[in-house]
This record gives C-alpha cells, structure tokens and sequence, in this order.
C-alpha cells in the first residue's frame, strides 16, 4: 500500500489547516516569481480572462455598431481599429494561449502524476513574455491604433494605413509567437519525460494527445508568423520590397506566409479543446472513453493535415487554379478526423450515465456547435461556393462557429470542470446552467443569423451597410440579420459576465470541493482539492485513467472515492 | 425555441425581399449552378446534423443519471462501426470536392468571345472602362444581358475585391497583378457590387452597382457616357479633368513625388513658371499646352527626363490620350494647369461628382 496518501481525500473536518499550493507561501513575491506550474497557470488564466474583457468589449462595440444602419461612430477608422483590437486580443492573447497555457499547465503536470513541468523557469519565462505581448498590443492603442484587421494583409499594413500602432502589433505577435513556441516545447518534453511508471503512450488522459499535438503544431508553424511579422516591420520601417509591389515585392507571398501559420494555429486553438472535450464526455457521462486510439490518432492525424491546407484561405487571391484545386482537395482531409472525434464522442454517450451538470452542457454545446462550424466548412472547402462566400459574413459565422462555439466554450467547459480542483471551491449550480442557457442561445442567435447575412453578400468588416451608394432594399435586408445578431451578442455578453459573478462569488462563500467531485479517474482527482505544493508525495501508479468502476460515491464527502476492495494499479 | 422563431420571422423576411433563404435572386448563368453545389451540400449538413443532435439528445434523456453509479460499463471501441464512420465522411467530401471542383472550372473560364471591361480599384471607388473609351467612375458597371462579360481587374494601391452577390463571383485586385472574372447576365436589373477584401476608412462605402441592359440599350448608355464631357461647361473643364485624373493615377502623382512618370505637380510649376523640360534626347522644350497636348496624344515622340537627366521610362499608353477624344484631353490640361484649385487643405485632391458637373440645360430645345 503506497499510494493511499494521495488516492483518500483529505476528510473534510479539517480542511484548512491542510498545506496547499494556494497556502504553501503567501505575498505578491512568492506569486510573480513562482516557479508553481499551477500558479503559473492560475496567472495565465487571470491574464487570460482579463484580455477575454477587453476583447468582449470591443465585440460589444462591433456589435453595437452593427445593430443599425448609419453610423454610431462617426469616424469609419474607430470602427476599424476596434474590430482589428478584437481580433488580435481574441486570437493572439485569449485563444492560443487559453488552453494550453492556462488550464494545460494546471492540469498537465498533475495529470501525469509529476511535480512539475519539465522545464519551470521557461514556463515562468513564457508567461512575461506574454505580459510582454499583451503590453505592447494594448500599447498600439496610444501610438495612434491598428486598423489592419488581425490578418494585416500587406501592402495595407505596409504602406496603406497610416496608423502607427502597426508596429507594436507586429512586435506583440512576434513576442506572443515565442511564448506560445516555449510552452509547447515544455509540454512535449514534459510528456515524453516525466509520465509515470504505467503510463504509457496509450494510457495517457486524451488531453494530453490533444496538447502534444498542439505543442508540435506551435513548435513547428509559429515561427512562420515571426517571421513574418518581422519582415512586415522591415518593409513598413525601411521599404525593402519583400511583399509590397509599391517596392517591388509580392503581396500574395504575404498571404502565404500569414496562412501557413494562421491555418495550424485554428488547430492550435481548438486541438486542446477537444482534448478538453474528451475528457468531460467521459467523466461526466462515467463512461469509458469510445474510440480511444481513433479520438487519439486523429489529434496527430489534424496535426499533420493542417499544415498543408493553408491555401484554402486564398482561393480569390490570385493564386493558381491549380493550386486552388489542390488546397480544396486536402482541405476536405481535415474533415474526415474532425468527423471521427464527434461520431466518437456520441458514442461515448451511449449507456452512459450523463449527468448534465454545468461542465458537461458546455461539453454537449461544444458538440452542436463545433458540427456547425465543420459542416459550413464544407460550403467554404468546395470551391465554386467558397467564390461566393470568402469574405462574406458565413466566412465570419464559420469561424466563430469554430474559435467560440468551440474553443473558447470548451475552454469555459473546462473551467467548471477544473474549478473546484484549481479554487478547493464549489460554484452554484444552478446559475452555472442559467448563464450556459444564456451564452448557448446567444451565442446561436449571434452567429447563426451570420451565415444568411453571409450567403445574401454581405461583406465582413463593413462599418455601415447603408450610405448614398447603397441601395435601400439591400440595407433594410441586411438590418434584419443584424439586429438579430447584435441582439444575441449582448444575451452573449450578459452570459459571461453572470459566468465571472457567480464564479468569483465562489470563492468566498462557495462550499468545499471535494477531492473528485465528478468521479473522473485521471490523476488530478486522486490528489486533494486544491492539490499540495508537491501535488503528489510519490508519483503514483497509473491504470486505465478511463475505466470508473474503481469509484464510488461517497456521500459524507459529496464526491467520489476509491473502491475500498479495489486495490490500486501497481498494488500487490 | 427562440431559434424556431427567429428562422420563421427570417424566412418571412426574406420572402418579401425576395430570393431564397439563403441567397439573392440569380442573376447570372453560373449563380444556379453555385446554388445547386451549395443546396447539395447543405442537405448532407443537414442530415448529419439532425443525426447528431438527435442521438444526443435521445442519448442524454436516455441516460440520464438517475443515482450516483461509478460507472456503467459498456464498450470501450468497435472498429468495425468506428471505421464505417471514417468511411463514409471520405466518400461525401470526394463527391463535394469533385461537384465544388465542376463549378469553379466554370467560374473562371471566360468563353473566347468575352466582351472585355476593365475595372480599376482605388481606396474608396471602382473606375470601369469600355472598348470603346467610355468610363465610369462612379462604382456602376453597365454591361449588356446574355452576352458573356469578362471584367479585367487592377489595383492602384491596396488590396480590393470585386464581388458581385447576384452573379456568384469575386476575385481580388492585387496591385501589380491583372485578375479577371467573368460573368454573363440573365436579366435585366441592378445588382449591388461590392469591395469584399478590406481596404481602409471607407471600404464599406466601396459599393456600387450593376446595370445589366438589353444590347441596344446598352450601346446608348455606352455611347452617352462617352459623350458626357461635351455637357460639361468650360469654365468646370478642370473638374472633369479631376475625373479622368483617375485613368493617370498609377503613373502620375499630384504631391510632387515621381512615380512612373513625373508628377503632374512639378509639371503644373512648370508650366506656371515658364519653364522648361528636359527631353532624354539632350534637347529641352518649354512646358506649354503645345507640349502638354503633344506629350498625351503621342507621348513616344518626345521622351521627358528629369532635371537631373534621367530619363523617363517609354511606357506611357500611346493609344490613351487618343481613345479619349479632344475634349477629354483638353480637360487633363485643364487640370494639370488648374492644379492646386482641386486640392483641399490639407492638399488632397477633392472628389468630384460627374452629376455635379455635367449641365443637362446646355441644350437649348
Ligand atoms: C503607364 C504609365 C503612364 C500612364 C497611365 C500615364 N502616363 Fe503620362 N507619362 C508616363 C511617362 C513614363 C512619362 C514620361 C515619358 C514621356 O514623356 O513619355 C509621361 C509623361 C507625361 C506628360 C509629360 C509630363 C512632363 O512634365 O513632361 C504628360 C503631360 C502626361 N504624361 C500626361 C498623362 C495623362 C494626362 C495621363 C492620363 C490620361 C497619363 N499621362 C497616363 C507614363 C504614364
Ligand atoms: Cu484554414
Ligand atoms: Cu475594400
């Protein structure tokens, strides 16, 4: 017997003079330089949950603009510069890092039963980077603005606009590119290295696949958009001709560069989330995983594809026909690992015992939600009906679709899951279920109403949709859907903040967690609730992290414990 | 539920502007073809939507947790199902890809006998020019129903797109590069138009329209916009050269700055001042209207070089300042010798509207 220390959870009649890593050291100091993964990634989430605010507000904005025909900004270059914010804060500061940077480095190191990542200070290290990135993008705002869209397609971004906030967004991309490039170095060697005895590769929580892949996906595209970015800041600076033709450069190379980072970073966005996914189909339906070398081969199977599809995003840019035939045809290979991990999930609802408690109907809207947007993928992958839709409004819905209805709500998913092991604390149930009703309906009533307004020809980021060359009927047309849509994004907004008070009122007067509140079996729910500084006093032994007929419920602890006649794996 | 209502009210909506639910009336012999690839596709959506959504929902009642049960067992894979799932999404995407494929080898293949137009993108209006010399300004492209109409893009800054909804196409105008789209219209009508790729302060006031005309109808309109210069009064002449500035754009800048060829500012100071040109021949000659009419109608005669007896490369259009007519021409003068009375404050040139300038009244009936 060795591994009872950290497999009992602590009795709950003395929880607060328990050490955890929230109690193990106290003062501002013993935080900013923690080498704690799960501080690290306590940081990151509140970082990542600031930007989050600031990116909402100026959809918000975006929206609020939107909602009427006309102008509520008077100035067109307001409109553009917030739109352009909103993009870069939710891609480049939110989405990348969100997952892998904020819950992935809670819950990876602790899922495999270690003490920590591999490589501690390069975790700290890539965290300022990040403070760094967020710093100088926010900055753009005093140096007169961005109004480039996230994309900063040159020669606008080159010699077009004459906003001076460009180069500090190239510098902030550049200096996110290498944040996110350490800290998937530091989760692959952490999965090679430090898994523990029994764990082998195809024992692993199928989170970790997803953040494996993920890691050599940001190892081996972000050093593109670098790159890139820096030529950018060259040619703006000092008009070398790279890929401006004003100095004798190719602006379609541009896009190229851009895409070939740009399409493996969608993957960089949502393999973790379906990682995330996967995990709380399983635990919250107490249900072994279905598939689980299918769901884990097409994490790696996404991976490779989506290096070679990036052309996709091209098809009206002047590239080849033969070229665009070619990324249409590959393009449609991403569809097929995308397809196996739903079919898989569903199944692994069959005979379950699905309890649909917060996490869990965020992982269900995942599903509805991330079939949307690979099913429109469909429309924009084939070419004769990509021709119409690029640019358009459906392009705006496809990936939102994909970016929110899939990253960013498995990533709230994955929140609630991890909450009560991250805080020690229970949240309210019932107003978790009230603000997901708010967040899924709003979030459709946004979005859904985008493909109509796409598929009609309304251009994405037009400011105004009527003027002295619009015709009446297209604007009374086009005000429909975009009423609708704004309306849904304000249902959206009240939704997440509801999210953040009811979550923040946790902390104070929420209950206890339990060690395993949901009966999960991976490792994180065999250490105590919030986890030791050390998480584990000796790296346990690992069985199937998926089979839950070891568990039983507890009912003096509200949660689930180890089967007192079930010996632990590596047990005599 | 509030899904439900706002599809109904949507679909209701559409209903009395017209077209389907999810596209604008057809307008051109490609638009049902893209139409059908799309409905195709989205009848595949709907059908593995509903099945998903369906199975989870009936899965999620069905199963429900009733008591706090660890687990319930059940089976961990089937390969044989789990491959069936694989192959059958592999079959439908090569099918979509091959009927996405059919479409796009018709959108991008103008047939031979194409009437040409060419259109030039600036921040913030699209310029069309006909075979015949006529110009459009304004964003509105006129073209004659059933005839096959293939519009050659460019760009003269950034980045633009022509996309036109009603017709199913777009493409880029990338600056140094010629693009192309074709189309052929099938009714007569006005169809919006469309600068689809972003392009700065006013890229959503980059919107025009199509005119689609029977033929003889077309050739009036053709006929009159390339008659239009001779309804415009003497004394606004430098404003209708403001217009035309727009064909010498991408050569000749009015700021000072040499591009191509040399900037209509310096040739305003000289001729203000008297001065002279240098020719690439060692010669020089006095800036006069005798030369700037010589220099637009056979710019190969005389080859301008800078002050500092560089020459000036030969490639400005020959046949440009022919095409365009005498009254034209004498405009650009106009404009070149008026120059800074076009300009703002903050020396930008002003924008001119043709209806602002062109006098019906000038004919006495
Ligand atoms: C494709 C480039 C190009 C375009 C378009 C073009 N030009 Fe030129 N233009 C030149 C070049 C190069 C020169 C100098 C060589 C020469 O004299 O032919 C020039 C010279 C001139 C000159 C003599 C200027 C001087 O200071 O000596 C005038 C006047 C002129 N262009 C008028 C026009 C007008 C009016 C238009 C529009 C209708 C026009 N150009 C369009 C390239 C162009
Ligand atoms: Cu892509
Ligand atoms: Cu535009």
């Amino acid at each position: 017997m060795t591994t009872s220390d950290t497999s009992n959870p602590i009795p709950s009649q003395d929880p607060p003079q328990v050490d955890n890593y929230l109690t193990h050291s106290t003062g501002i100091m013993s935080w900013l330089g923690t080498l704690d993964h799960k501080r690290i990634g306590v940081m990151y989430l509140c970082s990542i949950l600031t930007a989050f605010f600031f990116g909402g507000l100026f959809a918000m904005l975006v929206r609020a603009e939107l909602m009427f025909p006309g102008k509520l900004f008077e100035n067109p270059d307001t409109y553009n510069v917030m739109f352009t914010m909103h993009g870069v804060i939710m891609v480049f500061l939110v989405i990348i890092p969100s997952v892998p940077a904020a819950l992935g480095n809670f819950v990876l190191p602790i899922m495999l039963g270690a003490k920590d990542v591999a490589f501690p200070r390069l975790n700290l290290f890539s965290y300022y980077l990040w403070v760094t990135g967020a710093v100088l993008a926010v900055s753009s705002v005093f140096f007169g603005g961005v109004d480039t869209g996230w994309t900063i397609y040159v020669p606008y971004s080159s010699s077009g606009s004459n906003m001076d906030g460009i180069l500090p967004v190239t510098f902030a991309i550049f200096v996110l590119g290498f944040s996110s490039i350490f800290t998937g170095i530091n989760f692959i060697v952490t999965i090679h290295r430090l898994r523990p005895p029994g764990m082998t590769w195809f024992r692993m929580p199928l989170f970790l696949w997803a953040i494996y892949a993920t890691g050599i996906l940001q190892v081996m595209a972000t050093p593109v958009i670098g790159i890139t970015v820096l030529l950018l800041a060259m040619e703006r600076m000092f008009h070398i001709g790279i890929f401006d033709p004003a100095y004798g450069g190719d602006p379609v190379l541009f896009q190229h560069f851009f895409w070939f980072y740009s399409h493996p970073a969608v993957y960089i966005m949502i393999l973790p989330a379906m990682g995330i996914i996967s995990e709380l189909i399983s635990v919250h339906s107490h249900k072994h995983i279905f598939g689980y070398k299918f769901i884990a081969f097409s994490s790696v199977a996404i991976a490779i594809f989506s290096f070679i599809v990036w052309g996709h995003h091209m098809f009206v840019s002047s590239q080849s026909p033969l070229m665009n035939v070619i990324f249409s045809a590959i393009t449609f290979s991403v569809a097929i690992p995308s397809a196996i991990k739903v079919f898989n999930w569903i199944a692994t609802l069959y005979k379950g015992s699905i309890s649909l408690n917060t996490p869990m109907l965020y992982a269900l809207a995942f599903i509805v939600l991330f079939t949307i947007s690979g099913l429109t993928g469909l429309h924009l992958g084939a070419l004769a009906t990509d021709i119409h839709l690029h640019d358009t409004y459906f392009v705006v819905a496809h990936f939102h679709y994909t970016m929110m209805g899939g990253s960013i709500i498995a990533m709230i998913g994955g929140l609630h899951h991890w909450w009560p092991k991250m805080t020690g604390k229970m949240y309210s149930e019932f107003w978790g279920r009230i603000a997901f009703t708010m967040v899924f309906i709003g979030f459709n009533l946004t979005f859904f109403t985008q493909f109509m307004l796409g598929s009609k020809g309304m251009p994405r980021r037009y400011q105004d949709y009527s003027g002295e060359n619009w015709s009446l009927a297209q604007t009374e047309l086009f005000a429909q859907y975009h009423w609708w849509s704004s309306i849904g994004a304000f249902l959206t907004g009240f939704g997440f903040i509801l999210v953040a008070i009811y979550l923040l009122h946790s902390l104070f007067k929420g209950k206890r967690a339990p060690a395993n509140p949901w009966g999960g079996r991976s490792l994180e729910w065999q250490c105590a609730s919030p986890p030791p500084h050390d998480n584990f006093s000796k790296p346990p032994t690992v069985g199937d992290c998926y089979d839950y007929s070891v568990l039983e419920w507890d009912e003096s602890e509200q949660g689930y414990r180890w089967r007192a006649d079930v010996k632990h794996p590596g047990e005599e | 539920m509030s899904l439900l209502l706002l599809a109904s009210s949507l679909i209701a909506q559409t209903g009395r502007t017209g077209g389907g639910f999810w596209f604008p009336e057809p307008g051109s012999s490609v638009a049902t073809e893209v139409d059908f690839v799309f409905n195709v596709i989205t009848q595949i959506c709907i059908f593995f939507f509903v099945l998903i959504v369906a199975l989870m929902v009936i899965f999620c009642f069905k199963y429900r947790r009733k008591e706090h049960v660890a687990d319930t067992g059940g089976a961990t894979h089937n390969t044989i199902l789990e491959l069936t799932w694989t192959g059958i999404p592999i079959i439908l995407v090569i099918l979509i890809f091959f009927l996405g494929l059919q479409g796009y080898v018709r959108i991008i293949t103008p047939p031979e006998n194409s009437y040409e137009i060419e259109a030039m993108a600036r921040q913030w209006s699209w310029t069309f020019t006909y075979p015949n010399g006529a110009q459009d300004f304004d964003s509105v492209l006129h073209v004659p129903v059933g005839v096959p109409v293939k519009i050659n893009l460019r760009s003269d800054d950034v980045l633009h797109a022509l996309f036109i909804p009603a017709f199913r196409v777009k493409m880029d105008a990338v600056p140094g590069k010629n693009t192309f789209i074709w189309f052929q219209a099938i009714q007569e009508g006005e169809y919006p138009l469309y600068c689809a790729e972003y392009c700065g302060t006013e890229h959503s006031q980059m919107v025009g329209k199509v005119i689609a005309y029977n033929a003889v109808e077309f050739e009036e309109v053709i006929e009159e916009l390339n008659t239009w210069i001779d309804k415009v009064p003497d004394e606004k002449l430098h404003m209708a050269g403001r217009l035309l500035y727009n064909l010498c754009s991408a050569c000749h800048t009015t700021d000072g700055k040499a591009l191509i060829g040399p900037s209509f500012l310096e040739t305003h100071n000289k001729f203000k001042d008297g001065g002279t040109r240098k020719l690439a021949d060692g010669s020089s000659v006095k800036v006069d209207e005798q030369y700037l009419l010589k220099s637009i109608l056979s710019p190969g005669d005389q080859i301008a070089a800078s002050d500092s007896d560089k020459a000036y490369p030969r490639s400005m259009p020959p046949g440009l300042g022919r095409q365009l007519g005498d009254r034209k021409v004498l405009a650009l003068i106009e404009f070149i010798k008026r120059l800074p009375e076009l300009k703002d404050s903050d020396g930008k040139l002003i924008s001119v509207k043709r209806s602002e300038i062109v006098e019906e009244a000038a004919e006495p009936q």
